[in-house]
């Protein structure tokens, strides 16, 4: 392998690591507080790709109830994302009060909560579906300004090319990464959160409403959520409504390999699943998945608390 | 932490069978957008039903609205020019979905609650190798929209195909290509190693380029469910290709395209029969401009049935009608003009369902058709034979949201 393939498929591995580590940090924040994997997240990742497209503008195609839609206003691509987080987070909320909370209260078994979500996911798909058809779409090449599609970071006589929307995501990740990082470590209500995760019912007795934190902790999962399928969106376009549930599946070994409820070890799962799978030769490329899962399986063999967990696990 | 470990390993295969749940929940839960009449109903009705077996849900569902859109309206077409000799049809819906198991349980449902008379679908070739031997052995008729894959009409006698085998339309995009620039030398191909088409369809395009004296660089594999095609887009770029040929599907191939280009390929692109559809457009816009692919289906085919065909297409969906929506409309009207035959030999609404079936199939093989794709028949075997082929080329406007297939002299 020359320095040039060598150097390209790190760069590959980073950029699809970050799509997959954006995706998990949702899956990992409502793993921390409720010690819960949340299936809905995919479709409310790609329910937020959905949002951000229609808020830019984007007229819907000729299949679905809301064919040929396009609303009267266009908001610029920042404008469109917060909004499409803002809806997103409604909705995650919703799906805690639904399909969550009523479980939680009962003291069901943590995996009918599982089952719950992955119907939520499924509810989701459908219904996005029957509104908007199967079709793909494709965000506006301008979505980030005149920016290059590509940067060469090689020569010329050896290029190594890495398209610009996957460094703005890499970026993003990395934005995200620090700014959660801070917020549960330093500021008051990140450690009412810990509290919260560490024994709900203890926190309770303090006074924090745990009620509260878990409906703001499923607010910005669904908030990132709407980030993440709007970004991965605008990378490969919204390739109809199952689009984010192959990301659940990778995500989900992502949160294992990383640590569950690890907020850095989502993202250097996420990294390291990327860069895994860039070195994979393109002709075993069908096993990309099968790699993937089999580093879960031993992963939960060999290191159950992942690569950055705590064999006593440190929630948040 | 047992514990958890202990959830998660649960939850993957949970995840998975319900995956699967879902695909066949959603083929039985096609009956809200679809019409399933009982048989009884329909000999209320005297109406004959004919099942449209594709998939309307999954990421194949791009090519199966398609095809349902062609379905409809053929029934429409056919019926108000007096259905079977005065008989309406009655076409029943039942979604595939994108995998194996739905397609079995559609061509299940048509077959034993339905009572259908013959079947057109499914839409993929791998769907076709699981679901038409089903039919094949209840002696129900398939006549296949879009699988093109080696070895369709073999599956056995009740297997027919209006869709003109890859070996037959492939070869000549790589014709077209050399046509327009003769200086291609170096060819890249990809193709999604998880799609019977797509395996089947590469394998002749890479025998092409053979042919043609090209020197074959690099074969790229994908899966028809990435979205992510840098490692094998810079693979492939790196070795300078001066053409690139795909096969997969519209999402996948239409991804493949925009990667290509934004990573800074210049050459000629192919795109196989899975890129056939204006499906494609939205998904690399501006950068799907220039793509070549090869047709077995011209909206300008002049005939009056193609135009009448062309208009309502046009007026439902304000865009050209693209090839898989004419071979399904082939599909149904080869079962339509099949059972007027039959109709003025003796009534066909009388007849019992099991002779009907066999009689039907045996006459659909003999028939002559003029249909949307221009004058097709069959081989006893069940092979399309079809006399014209096009290549066609993406030209997209210049706001780069809106394009056309603009067909090759």
């Amino acid at each position: 392998m020359t320095l040039t393939l060598f150097l390209q498929n790190i760069l590959n591995g980073l950029s699809v690591g970050s799509v997959y580590a954006i995706f998990a940090l949702g899956y990992t924040l409502v793993f921390s507080i409720l010690g819960i994997i949340n299936f809905a997240h995919g479709a409310v990742f790609t329910l937020g790709a959905y949002f951000t497209y229609i808020l830019m503008g984007g007229a819907f195609g000729f299949n679905g109830l809301l064919a040929n839609l396009k609303l009267p206003i266009a908001l610029p691509f920042a404008l469109a994302v917060l909004l499409s987080g803002t809806l997103s987070g409604l909705v995650c909320i919703a799906i805690e009060r639904l399909a969550f909370r009523p479980l939680r209260r009962r003291g069901a078994d943590p995996l009918l909560t599982v089952v719950s979500s992955l119907g939520v996911a499924f509810i989701i798909v459908n219904l996005i579906q029957y509104l908007v058809g199967a079709e793909t779409y494709t965000f506006p090449a301008n979505t980030y300004g005149s920016l290059p599609a590509a940067v060469n970071f090689g020569t010329t006589e050896n290029p190594i090319p890495i398209r610009t929307v996957q460094i703005i995501i890499f970026g993003v990740s990395a934005v995200i990464l620090t700014g959660l990082t801070y917020w549960v470590n330093a500021t008051k209500y990140g450690k009412a959160m810990q509290a919260v995760a560490e024994d709900p019912v203890t926190a309770s007795l303090l006074g924090i409403n745990t009620d509260r934190f878990i409906v703001f902790t499923f607010f910005v999962s669904g908030f990132l959520g709407a980030l993440a399928g709007t970004l991965v969106g605008s990378s490969v376009s919204i390739a109809g409504p199952y689009f984010g549930i192959g990301f659940g599946l990778k995500g989900l070994a992502v949160i294992v390999l990383g640590g569950l409820g690890s907020i850095p070890g989502a993202v250097v799962g996420g990294l390291a699943i990327g860069i895994i799978e860039a070195f994979v030769p393109s002709e075993f490329s069908a096993y990309k998945d099968a790699i993937a899962f089999a580093i879960l399986f031993a992963m939960l063999l060999l290191r159950p608390q992942g690569l950055l967990g705590r064999s006593q696990i440190q929630k948040v | 932490m047992s514990k958890i470990s202990c959830g998660i390993a649960l939850c993957i295969p949970l995840i998975f069978t319900i995956g699967c749940t879902s695909n066949s929940s959603t083929t039985t839960g096609s009956s809200g957008t679809s019409s399933s009449p009982s048989t009884s109903e329909n000999s209320a009705q005297g109406a004959i039903p004919i099942g449209i077996g594709v998939a309307q849900t999954s990421n194949v569902a791009l090519l199966g609205q398609e095809e349902v859109a062609g379905a409809k309206l053929a029934e429409q077409y056919f019926n108000e020019k007096g259905g079977i000799n005065g008989t309406p049809i009655k076409l029943i819906f039942q979604d595939t979905g994108g995998d194996e198991a739905g397609a079995i349980n559609a061509f299940q449902a048509l077959i034993s609650k339905d009572k259908v008379v013959g079947i057109v679908g499914p839409t993929l070739s791998q769907q076709a190798f699981s679901a038409d031997p089903i039919a094949d052995r209840a002696k129900v008729p398939v006549i296949g929209p879009s699988n093109t894959a080696k070895g369709i009409p073999q599956i056995g006698e009740f297997v027919a195909r209006v869709s003109a085998p890859v070996s037959i339309v492939a070869p000549n995009a790589v014709k077209a290509a050399l046509k327009i620039n003769p200086k291609i030398k170096k060819v890249a191909v990809f193709f999604a190693q998880n799609d019977a088409f797509s395996k089947s369809e590469t394998e002749i395009f890479q025998q092409t380029v053979k042919d043609q004296k090209l020197d074959l660089v690099t074969v790229q594999k994908f899966q028809t469910t990435d979205t992510d095609f840098q490692t094998q887009a810079t693979a492939a770029i790196n070795l300078k290709p001066d053409l690139a040929i795909i096969s997969g599907l519209a999402a996948d191939g239409g991804n493949l395209v925009r990667q290509l280009r934004e990573l800074g390929y210049k050459g000629t692109i192919i795109g196989g029969n899975g890129l056939n559809t204006s499906n494609v457009l939205p998904v690399c816009k501006a950068l799907c401009d220039g793509v070549l692919i090869a047709q077995a289906y011209n909206p300008e085919y002049p005939s009056a049935l193609n135009q009448s065909f062309r208009k309502a297409y046009q007026a439902q969906s304000k865009k050209e009608p693209p090839q898989f929506s004419a071979q399904t409309f082939a599909g149904v009207q080869v079962f339509v003009e099949a059972l007027k035959v039959l109709d003025r030999q003796s009534k066909v609404s009388k007849k019992p369902l099991a002779e009907l079936r066999v009689a039907l199939n045996q006459q659909l093989l003999k028939g002559k058709y003029d249909t949307p794709l221009g004058e097709i028949s069959f081989t006893p075997e069940g092979e399309v034979v079809q006399k014209d082929f096009y290549v066609a080329q993406i030209k997209m406007d210049a706001d780069g949201v809106n394009g056309k297939f603009t067909f090759l002299k």
